[in-house]
């Protein structure tokens, strides 16, 4: 990296259901305006932002032309960026470059979703659409109702993550009772996060485990909510982090590696040659590199908090092995020793993660804010209580084939 | 800025209306052939960023079932979600970082999918131009038209003559697919009418296309070509809401202009570069194009064209590929100038060849009445 | 600083909407190969001449080479279950697929259980996702042997696959 940036500065909105007090423009301006002030930092000092949501669940094309005008926009340089459910991930990466860059100094980057604005329960518009063309293409082909009700109707629920956490039990000897841990401390953790969405202060696994099967070996108590928020992030170059920011939390490292499309379908119908959507080369690779970036050597050792994208229990296991912080097949033991709660020796998720809050589009900028947080020291009741040096933020998306990773830290990486 | 970066190689497909082939093969060639082009393998290339739109494509997450396609397997990859020009921006931040040396940069809309139009409605402010429904982009922008020729006095013949010249430079555009070389102001004017006054020649054709090029850090560059076109300077601004903001300027493009040529250290846009190539999504943006550029005052962009400064063989050629008028897959037109701009300035821009091209502009837009313009300034080896 | 909404009311509601069903999407031909040979009862996969790959059903584009998998290649009937999932038993309006019931359009027995399965048919780098028939959900187990099954009179359409059943070896 020829160029430091940190972030400087968070902001958030509460996440719920449905946020009826605010509309798409109104509700990302409400985290824009928390980041700003949080950082101290004037919207006439900002010189570019960068904003992403995923555009199919509000309805509007292109929104950040028509709420632009609320956060600042007019006069400034604005990308969009948006690659489905890593697009928080990949806007806060898109504000990373654009300060490492050299071309501007302090950007703001916010993600957003307003589910709630779909008219569709679950908020299926969206995502249906992704596969959409396919199943119309298939129809074409005399696709029997009985086979895509099957495979969809009860695999849709959860999708390909159903499948995945299967391949990974097979492979590690987790079983679901340790879905329901994991997303008992989601919960638990959500009620020490003002912005979180479902709070349970005294979850157990047991009541988890109370809740309904949707498709073996996923309960309802697993899912992750469909939630309304925004998340932004300012971000300054290294002069301005020092001048404005006590504790910043410096980029050291960050890489989004795409895989081949993971178990579903490739265009029109093709099949894909990922056997074992549990795999995740690509998360891997990415954790590979942003920790080469970073001089991070011993990932166990190194990073103290992780924020993982886990909207189902499987997930967060699967990918802290990817991540490195655990060794193959073993994340649900430690997990069962409590090394992953906030007291614990790596905590995972301390703000609940995206099992307890999902606003689709900000949720990846939302685990890189929460991990800014953790390094900054400003997670308030839901910090974890030992010294924060390094911190990984992952996200996933696509048809679970995009994954970011960003690694943060209280100082900047070593310049080789 | 603090590395030098070039384009070292480029590939377009060809721009017809209703291709019938899949999204995935149409960008397969176009990658494929880029890379070709530039003599590098896939192995090479550090990223990959691309553009396109979920709504214009059909699909949430457009680049989800493309990513094999375009070469990103296993590569750091991301898209932007608005004109092909945002991609090569994003790329090129990605090797000024320094983390990167090598970017793909991939731009594709196939317009057939569904009317683009409709598109642009959606993109409309949803709680009281979209409840009203009588605005839509074409109407928008023949309000904008109808403000600027008033206020400047701009005869519709004036605005005629950007589709005569553009249509008749695609003529020797092999690519494009309208093309109209003996096309009149007075045919022009007797088109169909849309909302006065815009014509149907005053509007862009439907079109499905995909462009690629390759993005190179200095060292990397020298390695893979002896013709590479330097980023010599970039600037990109976005504008307020349609409502909210004088139609009869492009200021955002204005700000953009002055920000690439600063960076470039071009004082006289006029004598220093020797092309234009701009996205006039309608024939009279251009007019209002040349003046943001600086290439006019305020209100005198008629008398470029009616002196015929902007034809091919006038003083500054603006848009010798044809520009957006001829072909226009809207979120690759932006890249697509760009790519017409490196060809000039290579010499491989074939019977659209203007002579002698050292520095070329090229313009990329998107949203209703051109709310976000991105400039890039191109250079050759001195 | 950014505007900032001071009055947290109930915001007023307006609709809209957008026609997904207006886009015309272009298709492919390899899905045809694919059910031109299930119409022979034959499964038919691509073939990489890179990487040696054969993907069932037929795609387009090999990413890992970055060229076309244009050989076709055909796969055998049996095949290994690498994944499944079980459904608890099926209820009237419980799911909807595009707006339409399983129970209510007679497709699925209400109380059914469902085992949506991955199956690996010999020859084959990729998996098929189809349902599994004849077999009673407990014993279905990661490794199981399956083989096809098809319709008794192939018209050349994906349902042709009816499903997997056990492989008794």
């Amino acid at each position: 990296m020829l160029r430091n940036a940190a972030i400087i500065g968070c902001g958030q909105t509460k996440h719920s259901g449905r946020r009826r007090d605010v509309n798409q423009a109104e509700l990302v301006s409400e985290a824009v305006h928390n980041a700003l002030e949080d950082a101290q930092v004037s919207l006439k000092e900002v010189n570019a932002l960068v904003v992403g949501n995923m555009q199919g669940f509000g309805g509007v094309a292109n929104p950040d032309l028509w709420i632009g005008d609320w956060i600042g926009a007019p006069g400034k340089p604005v990308l969009r960026i948006a690659t489905g459910g890593t697009t928080g991930g990949s806007v806060g990466q898109g504000g990373f470059y654009s300060v490492m860059s050299g071309l501007y100094d302090i950007v703001v980057a916010t993600a957003w979703e307003k589910h709630s604005d779909s008219k569709e329960a679950g908020a299926t518009t969206g995502l249906l659409h992704v596969a959409l063309a396919n199943f119309f293409h298939a129809f074409g082909y005399g696709l029997s109702m009985k086979n895509l009700l099957a495979t969809s109707a009860v695999g849709a629920a959860a999708g390909v993550a159903a499948y995945q956490a299967r391949f990974y039990m097979h492979r590690s000897g987790c079983r679901s009772e340790h879905f329901d841990m994991v997303a008992a401390k989601a919960r638990r953790n959500a009620a020490r996060n003002k912005y979180a969405h479902l709070q349970w202060p005294n979850c157990t696994p047991e009541d988890i485990h109370k809740t309904e099967l949707i498709v073996d070996p996923f309960r309802y108590g697993h899912v992750c909510p469909a939630s309304d928020g925004a998340s932004a992030i300012v971000i300054a170059c290294e002069d301005i982090a020092l001048k404005k920011c006590k504790r910043p939390a410096w980029v050291k490292g960050l890489a989004s590696y795409s895989d081949e499309e993971t178990q579903m379908q490739s265009e029109s119908g093709g099949g894909v040659g990922v056997l074992d959507p549990s795999e995740q080369m690509g998360a891997r690779l990415s954790a590979m590199k942003a920790y080469q970036q970073a001089g991070i050597k011993d990932p166990k050792q190194e990073i103290d908090v992780a924020e993982i994208y886990q909207p189902f229990p499987s997930q967060e296991l699967l990918f802290s092995e990817k991540l490195g912080l655990f060794d193959e097949g073993k994340a649900w033991i430690a997990m069962e020793k409590g090394e992953t709660e906030i007291n614990g020796r790596m905590p995972c998720d301390p703000s609940g993660g995206v099992n307890a809050t999902n606003a689709i589009g900000s949720s990846a900028l939302q685990r890189i804010l929460e991990a800014g947080l953790q390094v900054m020291g400003k997670a308030e009741d839901h910090q974890v209580p030992k010294k924060v040096r390094n911190a990984v933020a992952h996200g996933w998306g696509g048809v679970t084939n995009y994954i970011t990773v960003t690694v943060l830290g209280e100082t900047p990486a070593p310049r080789r | 800025m603090q590395r030098r970066v070039a384009i070292v190689g480029y590939a377009q497909s060809e721009y017809q209306f209703n291709v019938p082939r899949t999204r995935e093969d149409q960008v397969f060639d176009v990658v494929k052939a880029a890379l070709r082009h530039a003599g590098i393998l896939r192995e090479e290339v550090d990223s990959v960023v691309t553009a396109s739109s979920d709504f214009l494509d059909g699909r949430t997450i457009s680049n989800v079932f493309l990513s094999m396609a375009v070469g990103a397997y296993q590569k750091d990859e991301s898209k932007v979600e608005e004109d092909g020009t945002g991609a090569l921006l994003y790329g090129l931040m990605r090797i000024l970082a320094g983390t990167h040396d090598v970017v793909t940069i991939e731009a594709h809309t196939l317009a057939s999918t569904i009317n683009p139009h409709q598109i642009l409605f959606y993109s409309l402010d949803p709680l009281f131009d979209r409840q009203v429904g009588l605005m839509n982009d074409i109407a928008a922008a023949a309000i904008q038209a109808r403000m600027y020729m008033k206020k400047y006095s701009v005869p519709e013949e004036a605005v005629a003559m950007v589709s005569v010249k553009n249509l008749a430079n695609a003529a020797l555009n092999p690519l494009t697919h309208r093309k109209m070389p003996d096309l009149t102001v007075e045919e022009v004017l007797n088109s169909k009418l849309y909302y006065e006054p815009i014509r149907e020649l005053m509007i862009p054709p439907i079109t499905d296309g995909v462009c690629a090029l390759i993005l190179a850090s200095e060292e990397k560059a020298r390695e893979i070509t002896d013709r590479p076109v330097w980023i010599e300077g970039v600037g990109t601004y976005q504008d307020s809401y349609l409502r909210d903001r004088d139609l009869t300027r492009f200021e955002s493009l204005g700000k953009a202009a002055a920000k690439a040529y600063e960076m470039a250290g071009i004082k006289d846009p006029y004598r220093e570069i020797n092309v234009f190539e701009v996205s006039e999504k309608f024939a009279h943006e251009e007019l209002m194009i040349y003046e943001a550029l600086g290439l006019a005052r305020e209100g005198h962009g008629q008398s470029l064209i009616e002196k015929g400064l902007t034809n091919r063989e006038g003083e500054i050629p603006v848009n010798p590929s044809g520009g957006a008028l001829s072909a226009d897959p809207i979120c690759a037109t932006g890249l697509t100038r760009v790519i017409e701009a490196a060809r000039q300035i290579r010499g491989d821009a074939g019977g659209c060849q203007i002579p002698y091209v050292e520095r070329a502009l090229a313009h990329g837009q998107f949203g209703i009445c051109a709310q976000k313009n991105t400039v890039f300034i191109l250079g050759g080896d001195q | 600083m950014a505007y900032l909404k001071d009055q947290r009311r109930e915001t007023m509601m307006v609709e809209g909407s957008w026609n997904i069903g207006a886009y015309r999407y272009k298709g492919s031909t390899q899905l045809q190969e694919y059910v031109d040979g299930l119409k022979e009862k034959k499964l038919i996969g691509s073939l990489c001449p890179g990487c040696g790959k054969v993907i069932v059903q037929p795609r387009n584009i090999c990413g890992r080479c970055h060229r076309r998998m244009d050989k076709r290649m055909v796969v055998s009937h049996k095949g290994t279950i690498t994944c499944f999932v079980i459904s608890p038993p099926i209820e009237k309006g419980k799911y909807k697929i595009i707006g339409m019931d399983p129970v209510e359009a007679g497709v699925i027995q209400e109380g059914a259980i469902l085992v949506p399965v991955f199956v690996r048919f010999d020859g084959a780098d990729s998996n098929i996702n189809t349902i599994l028939l004849n077999c009673p959900p407990e014993k279905v187990h990661i490794g199981m042997r399956v083989k096809a099954v098809f319709v008794e009179n192939p018209e050349g359409k994906l349902s042709d696959l009816e499903g997997v059943e056990p492989l008794k070896e």
